[in-house]
């Protein structure tokens, strides 16, 4: 028997309340991180080679740059709330909504400061 | 196959989330208080043996963080199991890759 609630992926009718937003943005900053891992291991050998010299980078590096800054802000932001709700601590809607806003206005103000400063 | 599913994942991503936490802690509190590091003492202290576990064992805890989060990810969204079992194994051989790669660069700085 098929169900009668309303079963759909389609992201034009899903809403998405900010405890959702928070969430989503959590895992597409882990992927923006992972895809990230193998650059920070290239910048590790390259910072523990005798000789290392300051790497000189393009202008637009700026940009995938501030993309990680972001993605390294939501995800520890985000993070810290998740293990946060794990062990009770603001579980509660209002409160979970409230730190819902905090980690994505703070995570855009990392990523806006990155690609401005 | 249990390893690395279910609840030992989710104890696996918790664990490796804390550690990683304790290590931009104590990154933060070294830029914020204490002076420069510069280039030759960063080396000097990633040769040393125990910055050069230390170095390891964040990898590590990146690493299986990455894993089980890239896990979740691929068992919420591909359904076909053909693909979601490829998929899984392009990612298990991509991250041995990148331990055994970061393994590497470590010890041989270290060694």
């Amino acid at each position: 028997m098929r169900s009668r609630r309303p079963v759909f992926l389609n992201f034009a009718r899903i809403r998405f309340p900010v405890g959702a937003l928070a969430s989503i943005g959590h895992r597409i900053s882990g992927v923006v991180l992972v895809i990230a891992l193998p650059l920070a291991a290239l910048l590790l050998d390259r910072s523990l080679q005798a000789g290392a010299e300051p790497l000189v980078m393009p202008g637009w590096i700026r940009v995938p740059a501030a993309l990680f800054a972001w993605a390294a802000a939501h995800h520890l932001f985000a993070g810290i709330r998740h293990l946060a709700t794990d062990v009770g601590i603001g579980a509660s809607l209002p409160a979970a909504r409230r730190s819902a806003y905090a980690a994505l206005v703070g995570a855009a103000a990392v990523g806006l400061a990155a690609l401005i400063a | 196959m249990r390893l690395f599913s279910g609840q030992r994942a989710f104890v696996l991503q918790r664990l490796s989330a804390l550690v990683v936490l304790a290590y931009l802690a104590a990154a933060a509190l070294r830029v914020a208080f204490g002076a420069p590091v510069t280039l030759a003492q960063w080396q000097a202290w990633a040769a040393q043996p125990l910055g050069a576990a230390l170095l390891l064992l964040a990898a590590a805890a990146l690493i299986a963080h990455a894993w089980v989060g890239v896990r979740d990810i691929v068992l919420d969204y591909v359904h076909l199991f053909a693909l979601r079992l490829g998929v899984l194994a392009a990612a298990v051989a991509g991250f041995a890759l990148l331990a055994a790669w970061t393994g590497f660069i470590v010890l041989s700085h270290a060694l």
